[in-house]
């Protein structure tokens, strides 16, 4: 099972240059970049760890690819995203989301289903990951 | 497809590197040493460039840089036009000028160095890392010093990432032979050392002539005369910055004249007045009589 | 226009019988609107014979406090005020025998919040008026005080976005066809293949309700065990717009509370429901974290001619009033009605805080709108994945792309369609942000990306010619004309 999270999910892999091009648009876009990571894929997990702040200052991408390789360094059989945040009104949140690294095995997620009254079934998503404690998990 | 045959000059001018040569020729009065030794290293890199077109064997230069000499020697102002220089060349991205000291870079309890350290380094990533007084990192005096953190982060990066920033080191030149020589690995990861001599006597006259005809002064030829004999006294004189003891000078001149204008009183003021330093302004300097001005 | 006002006062306004309306004071060519006012820019076509003048002063008039005949209780009303005024009327251009007229209403006119007295007045009696051959309403200045008197969409584009934790690119869709016939349970197949090949929503159309075939019941139930299988699968956030369409409000609220119940992120609703019952459902999808989507069934009865009806970017300000969060408003490129420019304009509306005056895309007012949530236009009807470059282009990066034939139409099946669109859709968007020209080198950049992925290979090869290329009925009536240098 391949984690569709984050725009280019869809596209092999991306290389260190790509990942450059890509979070030079969003720097050139006035938007800070942050680099995060977790053992924990659900798609409601909305707060992954920081690695770090997002970035406010830095003008060429070079800085995010060499935090993205030191987060890998410590959790390279993690999920790690690159995301971008916008701060103008009206919007004040992320811009762009996309993953730069993922475990060798992703084993993927269970759907429990509940038959409640009538024919409902209430359904949930689980990681198969996630049975074994944090910092374990892959 | 490849490439046969490039115009090297050309290319000279149409990356934009013909006029940041001319223009630091223009803006920079005398270092005729460092001039040349710009000319070379724009020489080089752009042959490198054409060679990597052509098809050549070629490997990215290593571009980190030492500049050496005494304070007010143009050092900043030379790390500005070759951070420029390498953008046109294509060497680094962005081409901004990061300018720190050790104090941008160490810290102050542990665990602080390294983030601290990395930040500055991301900042200039794309440009010229310029790290005046390099050598402030080293204390050998001090085993628990964390500028040693720094160094060794510096150094990692230096090599790693070759393509995203250029390092230069700046300094006097006696404490930065003794800082390369007690740290190894800076020595061999800096290709181009450029030492940044003294202003001649004429040459500072002139810097501050230019300096003068910026604000709108001028000289009187007493005026001249004097300056020239304050400049040689105070070379003599200990904490000389070169260019920067000369602004600084004419700083002080000009309040003088400013003074002078107000005591004489005598009615009304015109342009050529308030345009013109005398020799009275410039002989009251505490240097004249043996003091020290910084 | 010839100008200057021949309105009457005191006894000679007010005596029986038949008056001008411009003589009753609906024409006031020196009236300054107000920051305040609701302005109404109507297309006129007068009858032959009637003054354009008199026309707009009618339309005023009929849209505000007159009736045909003098009456003498306006006397005890502070009538001047209430009074609608037409202020000013030009020729439209190119168009003989048709006139734009401006017209100002006074806040006080309309009930806070209801978008169906907003609309009683501006398009009540007035369009059936016997003097004018033709009339519409092209588009409305909403003032601050009115907008905020509006809630507005119930989640917006932002949130939208994080709830469903995607970003930077369009959100893929496909509405499931055949529209009518499948029963529940080969309806979900076809929402579980889509949503796991990669599309992030599918979507009931509009006249799926609870027919014969399936019971909306069964629909949402299968619906749902397919958005958890595909949201497992692929580890998104997936959702399927539920159509609660139905015949009263109370059933609507049952379906939408089903839906709730069952997980679902989204709704949707018919605009035919009407405007009442739209406000209704977006106050219960605020309540309820839901994003509300709006099928647009029906508008083109009154938005396509050019010459008489409503303008859908007028549609389309009443729709953020009255809080939705999706809307269908064409895809320029599409098999249905329109003009890049006309569309330009219906996005801007939807999407932006301030539209600033924009003739040529039919925006007639600075419009501002208070920091109203934004809502997410939905673009479908004939597309596919060749032309991702021109959709990324004219629609940008807010829009939900619906690949309705182009999903499930695919050789090689659904999820295989959907994967196609998705890739094409990843890839555009990596090579805009690259700094690629990527809407020249759209095809290239497609070419490329099918090399890892032959389902977008064969998109490309089945699709290749598929153009709707038909004269829009609804272009702006102002163009630039480039200035020659």
């Amino acid at each position: 099972m391949k984690l569709r999270q984050g725009t280019f999910s869809f596209l092999p892999d991306l290389t260190d240059s790509e990942i450059h091009t890509q979070v030079q648009y969003c720097i050139d876009n006035g938007w800070a970049v942050s680099v995060e990571y977790t053992d924990d894929p659900h798609p409601r997990n909305t707060y992954w760890e920081m690695w770090g702040h997002p970035m406010f200052d830095n003008p060429d991408a070079a800085a995010v690819v060499f935090e993205v390789n030191e987060c890998r360094k410590q959790f390279g059989d993690s999920y790690i995203r690159v995301i971008a945040f916008d701060s103008s009104h009206g919007w004040e949140s992320i811009k762009l989301s996309f993953i730069v690294n993922r475990p060798k095995d992703e084993p993927g997620f269970h759907v429990s289903r509940e038959e409640v009254k009538g024919r409902s079934i209430r359904y949930s998503i689980k990681s198969y990951a996630t049975d074994k404690p944090e910092g374990r998990r892959y | 497809m490849t490439i046969k045959k490039i115009d090297l000059h050309a290319e000279l001018i149409e990356t934009g590197v013909e006029q940041v040569l001319i223009d630091l020729d223009k803006s920079l009065i005398g270092l005729e040493p460092v001039k040349t030794r710009i000319r070379e290293t724009a020489a080089l890199l752009l042959v490198e460039k054409a060679r990597e077109k052509i098809g050549l064997a070629h490997e990215t230069p290593t571009l980190h840089m030492s500049f050496s000499g005494n304070p007010g020697t143009g050092k900043t102002t030379v790390a500005l036009r070759m951070a420029e220089l390498l953008h046109r060349l294509g060497y680094v991205r962005k081409g901004h000028l990061v300018t720190v000291t050790r104090d941008d870079l160490v810290g102050q309890y542990i665990g602080h160095t390294a983030p601290k350290t990395k930040e500055v380094l991301k900042k200039a990533m794309g440009g010229v890392l310029f790290i005046d007084e390099a050598y402030y990192l080293y204390r050998p005096e001090n085993e628990r010093d964390y500028g040693q953190e720094a160094i060794e982060i510096l150094l990692q990066v230096m090599e790693n990432n070759r393509d995203d920033l250029v390092v230069i080191l700046a300094g006097y030149k006696n404490r930065m032979n003794t800082f390369f020589e007690s740290n190894p690995g800076f020595r061999s990861r800096i290709a181009h050392h450029i030492e940044f001599p003294d202003y001649s006597t004429p040459e500072l006259l002139d810097i501050g002539s230019s300096m003068l005809d910026q604000l709108n002064y001028h000289f009187t030829k007493a005026a001249k005369n004097a300056f020239i004999e304050y400049i040689n006294l105070r070379k003599e004189q200990p904490h000389f910055a070169n260019a920067r003891s000369i602004r600084n000078a004419l700083d002080r001149v000009r309040l003088r004249q400013a003074n002078r204008l107000f005591k004489e009183n005598n009615g009304l003021v015109d342009a050529e007045k308030l345009s013109t330093l005398e020799e009275a302004d410039i002989r009251e300097s505490r240097v004249f009589s043996g003091g020290i001005d910084n | 226009m010839p100008d200057g006002s021949d309105k009457l006062t005191g006894k000679a306004r007010y005596s029986a019988g038949v008056l001008e309306y411009k003589k009753m004071g609906y024409w006031e060519p020196d009236y300054e609107p107000k920051d305040t006012d609701i302005i109404s820019l109507f297309r006129i076509t007068p009858q032959d014979g009637v003054d354009p003048i008199e026309a707009a002063a009618a339309v005023a008039g009929e849209s505000s406090t007159a009736t045909w005949t003098v009456v003498w209780t306006d006397r005890l009303t502070a009538c001047e005020k209430y009074r609608a005024k037409a202020y000013r009327v030009d020729p439209v251009p190119n168009s003989t025998g048709q006139y734009f007229a401006y017209i100002a209403y006074d806040l006080d006119l309309f009930e806070p919040g209801s978008i169906a007295n907003l609309t009683a007045s501006i398009i009540g009696n007035v369009f059936g008026f016997k003097p004018l051959k033709a009339l519409r309403l092209e588009d409305m200045r909403l003032p601050i005080a009115y907008i905020k008197t509006y809630n507005g969409p119930a989640t917006g584009i932002v949130v939208e976005r994080e709830r469903l934790n995607c970003f930077g690119r369009p959100l893929l869709g496909a509405t499931v066809k055949p529209k009518l016939g499948l029963s529940g349970r080969n309806y979900g197949r076809v929402v579980y293949e889509a949503l796991r090949g990669g599309l992030d929503f599918t979507k009931d159309d509009e006249n799926i309700n609870s027919q014969p075939f399936m019971h909306w019941r069964d629909r949402f139930l299968y619906c749902m065990e397919a958005v958890n299988r595909a949201s497992a699968a692929t580890g998104e956030v997936k959702g399927t717009y539920l159509n609660v369409t139905a015949g009263t409000m109370e059933e609507m609220y049952k379906r939408a509370e089903f839906a709730k119940d069952l997980g679902s992120v989204i709704i949707m609703i018919d605009l035919v429901i009407g405007y009442t019952a739209i406000q209704s459902m977006a106050n219960w999808a605020r309540d309820n974290d839901m994003i509300l989507h709006l099928h647009r069934a029906g508008h083109s009865t009154y938005t396509r001619q050019r010459n008489h009806g409503v303008s859908f970017r007028v549609i389309a300000k009443w729709m953020r009033l009255a809080g939705v969060d999706h809307i269908h408003a064409g895809t320029v490129v599409g098999k249905l009605e329109g003009d890049p420019a006309t569309t330009k304009g219906f996005y801007d509306v939807m999407r932006e805080e301030f539209n600033p005056q924009s003739l040529e895309t039919g925006i007639f007012f600075d419009q501002h709108w208070a920091s109203l949530n934004k809502m997410m236009p939905v673009a479908s009807g004939g597309i596919h994945a060749g032309q991702m470059h021109q959709l990324i282009h004219y629609l940008g990066e807010d829009v939900v792309l619906q690949f309705g034939g182009g999903t499930i139409g695919h050789p090689q099946g659904i999820q295989a369609g959907a994967e196609a669109n998705r890739v094409a859709l990843e890839a555009m968007i990596f090579a805009r942000n690259a700094g690629d020209n990527y809407l020249q080198n759209g095809p290239e950049i497609l070419a490329r990306a099918a090399k890892n992925c032959t389902p977008l290979k064969q998109a490309l090869d089945v699709w290749k010619g598929v153009t709707f290329n038909y004269e829009s009925t609804d272009a702006p009536d102002f163009v630039v004309t480039p200035t020659t240098s």
